[in-house]
C-alpha cells in the first residue's frame, strides 16, 4: 500500500493583523511513498492515433513506428492495444486486441506509409471506437494522439469527440511535433482530467516520450482523486492551478458555503503533484487561526474500489503589522512566478487575437521578466525574442509561440525534470 | 491595499505579483514611502492606455534644441533628455545616494535586471556611442551583446536592451 503525503506551504506563515482582506498563497504538494508490497497494476486499454500525412514522411514516421513497437513490448498479455492512422481519411491498422500476436501486430505497424493531408476528427472517432470495443471494467483507458499538421474545418468535431470520450473515462494524451500543428486545439482537447498535451521538438524524442507516457499510465496508484478545501467564513478560494508536473488551471466547484472541490483524475505514483492556491483571507485579529482544511479522497486500484482519504490543516499566526516582515517563502514564490508567466503569455496571445499588439508585447515582456527571475533564462530569451518580433512584424513565429505556450507550462521534453 | 507601481492597479495586501500586469510587488511595498512622489510623477507622465491598440509613439517630433529620447517599450514611457556629453542609465538607490541620469526603476527595472550603474550613452560631435558599465545582466544593441570594454555606435531607431528591459533610442537631429 502506498502512503500519501500531503503538505501545505503558505507564502507567509505570519500575517499582519488587518482590517482589510489580504491574499495568501498556498502550495499544496501531494506525493506518494511506495509501501513494501507492490501495487497491483491496472490493465491498460491503449489506442494510438497517428497522423500519417505526407509531412510525417521520413524520420518522424520511422520513430513513431519504432515507438509503437516498443510500447507493444511494454504491454502485458492482458492489456489491449489498437492503432489508428489518419490522413485525408482514417484507417484502423491494428484493431483493438490483447497484446499477444506481437509479431503480426508489428508487421502491420511497419507497413504504415506517409501520404496525404491531415483530417484529425475521423481518426479520433475511430480511435475512441476501438477503445470502447475493448472496455474492461477495471482498466485505464487512454488514447495517445500524435499530429504534426493543422486539421482544417473539423476542429469543433475533434473537441466534441474528445469530450465525449473523456466523459466515459478515456484519457487523451495529445502530442504535437514540428511547428505546423494547432496548439490551441491540442490544449483544448487535453484540458480535462486524465488528459495532457506535450510538445515534441524533435523526432528523436518520440520514442522516449511515448514510452514514458505508457509507463506513467502503468503506475497509476490512485484513481478519481478529489481535493476538497474548507475555508473559514468570509474567506475565498480565488484560484487553483496545477504547477507540477506541469502548469495549468484546475476548475473548482463551490460545493457548499466556503467549501470548494476539484477533480484531479488519476495519479501516477511517480508524479509529484503540486497545486497553487490563492486564498483571500478575511480581516483577522492577533492570534492563531486555522485558514484551510484540505481533504484528499481517492480510489485505490487493488482494493475493489474502496476509497481512502487524507486531511491536512493550515494554521497561520497573525501579529501586529510592525512585527511582521515582508519575506515570502521562496518555493511558493518560485512556482507563483512560473504560474504568473504562464498566465501572462496566455493573455498575450489573447491580446494578439484581439489585435492589441502593444498590450500583447507588454505582457510577453513581463512574462519574460518573470521567467528570468524564476531562473528559466533560455525560455525568457525566447519570450523576449518573440515579443520583439511581435512588435516589429505584428506576428509571432509559429515555433516561438509553441515553445512559449508549452515551455511556460513545463511541457517540452523535460519529463521527470520539473 | 497595495498600488502596483508599474500599472497603478489596486491589489490586495499580500499580493506578490500584480494580477493586472504581472510586476513584482514585493519591493514596491518596502520602498513605498520613498517612491510616493515618484509614483505620482510617473502617473502624470504619458502612459499608454491599457485597452488601446496604440503603436509606440512615432519618432522624432521637431523641437528647437537637440534632444534624445529613450522609449521604454514595456511601459510606453518616453524619456526625453537634453543632449549632454554623458548619460548614465541605471536604477536609483537612495540609500547609497546614487542617482543615474536615466532611472529605469519606474519601468520595472529591478525586475528586468537593470543594474544601478548599467550603461552610458556618450555624445561626441553629434554622434552617439553606447557603453556597458559592467552590468550584471548585460546590455544588448539590436540584440547583439555589448561588451563592457567596447563602446558601440548608436543610431536613431536602435533597440537597446538593459537586462530584460527593451528600449528604443531616438534622436531628433
Amino acid at each position: 500500500m502506498s502512503k500519501v503525503d500531503l503538505r501545505i506551504t503558505p507564502s507567509r506563515s505570519v500575517l499582519p493583523a488587518s482590517q482589510e482582506p489580504q491574499l495568501l498563497y498556498a502550495l499544496v504538494e501531494l506525493s506518494a511513498q511506495s509501501g513494501a508490497t507492490k501495487m497491483p497494476r491496472l490493465p491498460l486499454n491503449l489506442c494510438l492515433v497517428i497522423d500519417r500525412s505526407s509531412s510525417m514522411r521520413g524520420e518522424r514516421l520511422q520513430q513513431v513506428k519504432q515507438a509503437a513497437m516498443q510500447i507493444l513490448d511494454l504491454l502485458g498479455d492482458h492489456e489491449s492495444f489498437a492503432l489508428v492512422t489518419f490522413n485525408d481519411r482514417a484507417e484502423v491498422v491494428v484493431s483493438a486486441q490483447l497484446a499477444r500476436a506481437r509479431a503480426e501486430i508489428k508487421r502491420q505497424i511497419s507497413a504504415i506509409e506517409a501520404a496525404g493531408g491531415t483530417e484529425m476528427a475521423t481518426g479520433l472517432a475511430l480511435g475512441v471506437q476501438e477503445l470502447q470495443r475493448a472496455m474492461m471494467p477495471r482498466a485505464v483507458h487512454r488514447l495517445l494522439l500524435l499530429t504534426d499538421g493543422r486539421t482544417y474545418g473539423d476542429e469543433g468535431r475533434c473537441v466534441e469527440i474528445a469530450r465525449r470520450a473523456q466523459s466515459r473515462g478515456i484519457g487523451i494524451t495529445a502530442l504535437g511535433i514540428g511547428s505546423e500543428w494547432n496548439e490551441d486545439l491540442l490544449e483544448t482537447i487535453a484540458a480535462r482530467e486524465n488528459s495532457r498535451t506535450h510538445y515534441i521538438t524533435s523526432a528523436a524524442e518520440i520514442t522516449k516520450i511515448f514510452t514514458a507516457e505508457v509507463e506513467r499510465m502503468h503506475n497509476i496508484f490512485a484513481q478519481d482523486v478529489h481535493l476538497r478545501a474548507m475555508l473559514p467564513s468570509q474567506a475565498l478560494l480565488r484560484s487553483l492551478d496545477r504547477v507540477r508536473p506541469y502548469i495549468g488551471p484546475l476548475p473548482v466547484i463551490e460545493e457548499a458555503d466556503f467549501v470548494w472541490t476539484a477533480a484531479l483524475g488519476d495519479w501516477p505514483e511517480n508524479d509529484v503533484q503540486a497545486l497553487l492556491m490563492e486564498l483571500v483571507v478575511p480581516p483577522l485579529p492577533v492570534g492563531r487561526h486555522t485558514l484551510l482544511r484540505l481533504g484528499l479522497r481517492y480510489r485505490t486500484p487493488g482494493s475493489d474500489g474502496a476509497t481512502a482519504s487524507h486531511e491536512q490543516v493550515l494554521t497561520v499566526t497573525t501579529r501586529n503589522p510592525d512585527e511582521v516582515s515582508d519575506e515570502v517563502d521562496p518555493t511558493v514564490k518560485h512556482w507563483l512566478e512560473r504560474l504568473v508567466a504562464y498566465r501572462l503569455q496566455a493573455s498575450a496571445w489573447q491580446a494578439v487575437e484581439e489585435g492589441k499588439l502593444e498590450e500583447a508585447t507588454r505582457r510577453l515582456q513581463m512574462a519574460g521578466t518573470r521567467l528570468f527571475e524564476a531562473g528559466e533564462i533560455e525560455l525568457a530569451r525566447t519570450v523576449q525574442e518573440e515579443a520583439t518580433r511581435l512588435l516589429r512584424s505584428g506576428q509571432a513565429s509559429a515555433e516561438g509561440r509553441k515553445r512559449i505556450k508549452y515551455g511556460t507550462r513545463g511541457l517540452i521534453g523535460r519529463e521527470g525534470q520539473s | 491595499m497595495v498600488i502596483c507601481s508599474h500599472c497603478q492597479a489596486q491589489q490586495l495586501d499580500g499580493t506578490i505579483f500584480c494580477t493586472v500586469c504581472g510586476a513584482s510587488l514585493i519591493h514596491a511595498r518596502s520602498t513605498r514611502q520613498t517612491t510616493a512622489s515618484l509614483n505620482r510623477a510617473a502617473a502624470e507622465a504619458p502612459q499608454l492606455d491599457g485597452d488601446d491598440a496604440t503603436i509606440v509613439p512615432a519618432p522624432a517630433t521637431k523641437t528647437e534644441s537637440a534632444t534624445i529620447a529613450l522609449v521604454v517599450l514595456s511601459s510606453g514611457r518616453r524619456i526625453v533628455l537634453p543632449v549632454t556629453s554623458e548619460l548614465v542609465i541605471g536604477r536609483k538607490d537612495q540609500q547609497r545616494n546614487f542617482f543615474p541620469d536615466v532611472d529605469l526603476s519606474l519601468d520595472g527595472g529591478y525586475d528586468a535586471g537593470v543594474s544601478r550603474r548599467h550603461a552610458r550613452i556618450v555624445c561626441h560631435n553629434g554622434s552617439y556611442v553606447l557603453e556597458d558599465l559592467g552590468s550584471s545582466n548585460g546590455t544588448f544593441l539590436n540584440r547583439q551583446r555589448v561588451s563592457p570594454d567596447r563602446p558601440v555606435p548608436l543610431h536613431h531607431g536602435d533597440e537597446i536592451q538593459f537586462g530584460m528591459l527593451l528600449v528604443r533610442f531616438e534622436t531628433n537631429g
